[in-house]
């Protein structure tokens, strides 16, 4: 009988033991806590009306030829006019507009040969980055409760662009092609970047 | 007689107090305003540059400097900062531990009327801090995940060591790599963890991981003493010529390698000048400045073998 209580006993403690243990120890996936740091603003209605509304009708892209004249000229003055840096940093992000004639066409880089300019690498494949974002000028850092927020508005920007607003484009595209390209450059005050634009709109004139 | 002896008395340690606090006046005028500068962990070469950095600025702009090593852990970083308080700091140059619970702190020093100017690493608040000098981790991860699917040829299986979970410079730096890898079907992570921007830890981890994953091409690291590590463990494997290796931070170190074609690509950060903003803005704080920016990025640079060169 006492051997039968001690038995009933000792598995009632390890039971209590286990489910004290089960109930205090938690796994969780990395990825599971990365994402309780989203929010629940809704970045592609944003990244939307900032394409549509925003870079395609508002941004007053700076004709590259004219651009890199003045940068000739005057560097400091022509970053200031035209470049945005958000923050502290030697290279900036401008929105260029260019015409040329297609050259190549070769895994998602686009090679037009311009008058003033020579060959232009037009890069549809990396749109990613805050590129088109900070050339546009149109979002303040201050918009944005966390760098993380402020990243997602590229994100879903770039995304709309690369996989919706381009391709029917670039499909049609063929060497030979008379186009008009307006995107955003980064250039650096202290190298000399290859003049490589990420489009937000080709439109083919021939 | 009684009443006189008593306003005698009053009147003396009325003039004693006044005199007192005259001379404690006349001291603080006298006295360099003090920067505290309090560093997430100084165990780590990057972070004691920043720290260093943080106070030989301070000491130019004619302050008192004294650094804080938080030991990369927040019961710490809370003393330091009962410490600099009760010591009569009066800024600080923050380095935090966590982006959620280092707000605590810069909110007791902003109740003590302490302006805090963070640098490196962000806290998730808008009105906390001063304002927040960051690295672009984001940015430049974005440019190291673009060389990345180039190098891979776009196919190919990788492993991520990430850095401290509670950091959010290890998701900036892993959402930028993540925004670009991740487009690319082919390239498969097969491992993500944590060597908590740790040398000895991250080669552990891919030891570890290259165990059950041998037929790795890559590994992505958040920082470059992971990427030092990481390298090791596939020196130590014979699998270094084989498995691309990827960092961030633009540790000499690293960028020697790069340099060697050893290791693939980096992110330059400029501690320095994060450190040097910070000390400035403080200054300007004590000048009657008021109206910072929040938020201040501060450019990552990608290193690989063609430009390794300009960074030594």
């Amino acid at each position: 009988m006492n051997s039968k209580n001690t038995l009933i006993k000792t598995g009632l403690f390890i039971a209590i033991i286990g489910i004290l243990a089960y109930n205090s120890v938690y796994f969780k996936k990395l990825s599971d806590i990365k994402n309780q740091k989203s929010s629940t603003f809704n970045f592609n209605a944003y990244a939307d009306s900032l394409y549509y509304k925003g870079i395609l009708t508002q941004s007053k892209p700076i004709a590259l030829n004219a651009l890199v004249s003045q940068i000739k000229s005057n560097q400091e003055n022509t970053f200031k006019t035209y470049g945005n840096r958000l923050g502290i940093g030697s290279s900036a992000f401008f929105m260029v507009e260019t015409k040329g004639k297609v050259v190549s066409i070769e895994d998602g880089k686009i090679k037009i040969n311009t008058a003033e300019n020579g060959i232009i690498s037009i890069d549809t494949k990396y749109i990613f980055g805050n590129a088109i974002r900070d050339a546009s000028g149109l979002v303040k850092l201050t918009d944005f409760k966390t760098n993380a927020e402020f990243n997602k508005v590229s994100e879903a920007l770039n995304t709309l662009i690369r996989e919706k607003a381009l391709p029917s484009t670039i499909q049609k595209l063929r060497i030979g092609d008379e186009v008009s390209v307006s995107g955003a450059l980064k250039l650096s005050k202290k190298e000399n970047l290859e003049l490589k634009v990420l489009p937000v709109k080709i439109e083919i004139q021939s | 007689m009684k009443k006189l002896i008593t306003a005698a008395t009053a009147a003396y340690l009325s003039s004693l107090i006044t005199i007192f606090m005259l001379s404690c006046s006349h001291k603080k005028d006298q006295e360099k305003p003090k920067v505290a500068v309090v560093i997430s962990t100084l165990n780590n070469p990057w972070f004691v540059v920043l720290a260093e950095s943080a106070a030989e600025n301070a000491r130019k702009l004619g302050y008192e400097a004294k650094i804080f090593d938080s030991q990369n852990n927040p019961a710490t970083e809370s003393d330091n900062f009962e410490n600099l308080i009760s010591s009569g700091f009066d800024a600080i140059l923050f380095n935090p531990t966590d982006a959620d619970g280092s707000i605590a702190n810069i909110l007791k020093a902003k109740t003590a009327g302490i302006p805090v100017f963070c640098m490196d690493r962000e806290v998730n608040s808008n009105d906390a801090a001063t304002s927040q000098i960051l690295s672009d981790n984001y940015s430049g991860c974005v440019e190291i995940g673009i060389e990345f699917v180039k190098a891979l040829k776009e196919k190919g299986k990788y492993v991520e060591i990430i850095g401290l979970v509670g950091d959010n410079n290890t998701w900036a730096r892993s959402g930028g790599f993540h925004s670009v890898v991740d487009k690319f079907p082919n390239l498969k992570m097969v491992a993500q963890q944590s060597g908590d921007f740790d040398r000895n830890k991250a080669m552990e981890v891919l030891e570890t991981i290259m165990q059950a994953n041998p037929d790795i091409d890559a590994v992505f690291c958040g920082n470059d003493a992971m990427a030092m590590g990481a390298y090791q463990a596939l020196q130590s494997a014979g699998k270094a010529d084989k498995i691309k290796v990827f960092g961030f931070d633009g540790a000499s170190d690293v960028v020697e390698k790069i340099a060697e074609k050893k290791i693939i690509a980096t992110g330059m950060q400029y501690p320095k000048v994060m450190a040097e903003y910070a000390a400035r803005y403080a200054d300007e704080y004590f000048k009657g400045k008021r109206d910072f920016p929040q938020r201040v990025p501060v450019e990552v640079e990608l290193v690989t073998v063609a430009n390794a060169g300009n960074y030594k």
